[in-house]
């Protein structure tokens, strides 16, 4: 069964919402990037394109499958961690996205196409984390809150 | 024959080189040795090989570690987009084996599966016959994202018996001009046909390379080289629009003012010219036609002229690692050898010439054929050394990297860089 729940999915599949794809440099300091095209494969992987070879982004997505680190993705108030897989730059996976991308860009190009599994989603929905917060870590809760 | 051995997870070899260098991709370990012991395919691996699909041996310019012709993959790609360039090895010499697993090629080391792979895709062109007859694909060949001409497959060098000592071009010449039906020497007029052919693939390829033997003759020596490569230059410059197009050569070391007309004549944007090794005795007696027409010291010096020429970060040289360590001259250690090699690198990084290398595949068609390469360990050790020189002299490798070429694995570090 898929990590991902359908609603999820649809959120991802939107290409009007915005999604944000955060990796580590090599000093381990966080670097966030708008993923406008992040989207999912058949096999339920996260599909980021790499427009730049030598993007921050595409430099740490190499660094993570290299050194076996992983990655996040925000979309909407969920976060989901994962770890690349893949880097497709040739053959009819990458002809594919590369027409994808030319269709919507102008005059753009395409560097790579990252593969990105799926291994946990955090649900940052404010309402269920307020709830899970309250109910688990009840000390934490100010008191002005709870008088008559 | 013991190929899959399904559920083994053991400690392989490379698993101790992985934990000594932890600096270096496991990736790049696997690639890198690879190479230096070369593959096998089994038979369900070849049955995974469709040639509509894949791209097959055949086309290239140097032969295969077991001195066949047949269909099998051209090489293969790893989860990283890099490329893993080998050649296949009886299986009597260790290689590694690439058999069926899951319906996907996948690699094995003695029976433990250590990384799924891709062959090759076979570009759109392949399918194609040129206006002469000949398949496409014996005029200008491809790697993942570069298209590859071999001009004139033979090399000058032979005429009098002083070839590199580890190179097979001539053999393979009259293996394949027989077997394959490729021409020696080509067409400039057709290679730019099928360049353009080529070129109507969306998002396949991002660089144009040339190679060919050294042709001795001409009004200065080289000059008739330089000529043919104007030609084909003009040629495949018709298909784009500005002056330059990303695009390498690896040539002789020619002399300024023939590289000032390369660059001035043509799209030409990167320099190649291999030394092969470096160092000058072991250059004499293992590139004897090198030494005899251009010289150690005189290459050395036409590689640093060449960065006046194409700029810095655009000239590059290749060794073919091992060769130093081979036969009766070689250094006696490998930390010698290291040690001098990169040296030597070192003096021509810091004017501007950047140094690769390929791991020295033994082909029985040559005199050094029944010679080893070196560890695992040693050229892990030169490719982090190569890379360090990038970084210490601010060296961009873009012309020749892992999109490129492929089969550099010092190169496939630089990935990292921002330059």
């Amino acid at each position: 069964m898929s990590l991902l729940s359908s609603a999820l999915r649809e959120y991802i599949q939107d290409r009007s919402a915005v999604k944000v794809l955060a990796t580590l440099d090599g000093n381990d300091a966080p670097y966030a990037v708008v993923s406008p095209f992040l989207q999912l494969d058949e096999q339920g992987h996260l599909v980021h394109l790499e427009l730049l070879e030598k993007s921050v982004t595409n430099r740490n997505l190499l660094r993570s499958l290299w050194f076996d680190r992983k990655i996040s993705v925000s979309v909407g108030s969920y976060v989901i961690k994962g770890s690349p897989v893949k880097a497709h730059i040739s053959g009819p996976v990458f002809r594919r996205y590369y027409e994808q991308v030319r269709c919507v860009l102008d005059d753009a190009d395409l560097s790579c196409v990252w593969l990105i599994e799926p291994e946990e989603v955090v649900d940052e929905t404010y309402a269920t984390r307020k709830q899970q917060e309250e109910e688990q870590f009840p000390f934490s809760v100010h008191l002005d809150r709870l008088t008559n | 024959m013991r190929l899959a051995l399904a559920g083994k997870t053991a400690p392989t070899p490379i698993d101790e080189v992985v934990r000594r260098y932890p600096d270096v991709p496991r990736l790049l370990v696997i690639k890198t040795d690879v190479q230096r012991r070369g593959v096998f395919y089994s038979d369900a691996a070849l049955a995974l090989l469709d040639e509509t699909q894949h791209q097959t041996t055949g086309t290239h310019i140097f032969g295969a570690r077991d001195g066949l012709i047949a269909l099998r993959p051209e090489s293969l790609l790893l989860r990283d987009g890099s490329s893993i360039i080998t050649t296949p090895t009886p299986l009597e010499e260790n290689p590694y084996v690439v058999d069926a697993k899951d319906g996907v090629p996948w690699l094995f080391d003695d029976g433990i599966p250590l990384e799924a792979v891709d062959y090759w895709p076979a570009p759109d062109f392949y399918a194609r016959t040129s206006s002469s007859g000949v398949p496409m694909k014996n005029i200008v060949s491809a790697r993942p994202q570069r298209l590859n001409i071999f001009p004139y497959r033979y090399c000058t060098f032979w005429n009098n018996n002083k070839g590199c000592s580890f190179c097979d071009i001539v053999s393979q010449l009259k293996k394949g001009g027989k077997e394959l039906n490729i021409p020696a020497k080509l067409d400039p007029r057709e290679v730019g046909d099928v360049i353009g052919e080529a070129l109507k693939e969306p998002g396949r390829f991002s660089s144009v390379f040339l190679t060919s033997g050294s042709i001795v003759s001409g009004q200065e020596a080289f000059d008739d080289e330089v000529d043919y490569y104007i030609q084909i230059l003009h040629e495949v410059g018709r298909h784009f629009k500005a002056p330059k197009f990303p695009s390498q050569i690896i040539g002789t070391a020619f002399t300024k003012k023939q590289l000032q007309r390369l660059y001035d004549e043509t799209g030409l944007m990167s320099y190649t010219s291999d030394i092969e090794v470096l160092n000058e005795e072991l250059f004499n007696k293992l590139c004897p036609g090198k030494a005899e027409w251009i010289g150690y010291r005189e290459w050395k010096k036409r590689l640093v002229d060449a960065v006046e020429v194409f700029g810095p970060g655009r000239v590059n040289t290749g060794l073919v690692a091992g060769i130093e360590l081979a036969g009766p001259h070689g250094f006696s250690s490998e930390d010698e050898a290291l040690e001098r090699t990169l040296d030597e690198a070192e003096e021509l990084a810091r004017q501007g010439v950047s140094t690769v290398f390929i791991v020295w595949s033994p082909r029985p068609d040559t005199p050094l054929g029944d010679q080893k390469n070196a560890s695992l360990d040693y050229y892990i050790r030169l490719a982090r050394g190569l890379h360090a020189l990038r970084v210490k002299y601010r060296l961009p490798i873009g012309f020749d990297d892992y999109r490129h070429c492929g089969n550099h694995p010092d190169s496939d570090l630089s990935r990292l860089l921002p330059y």
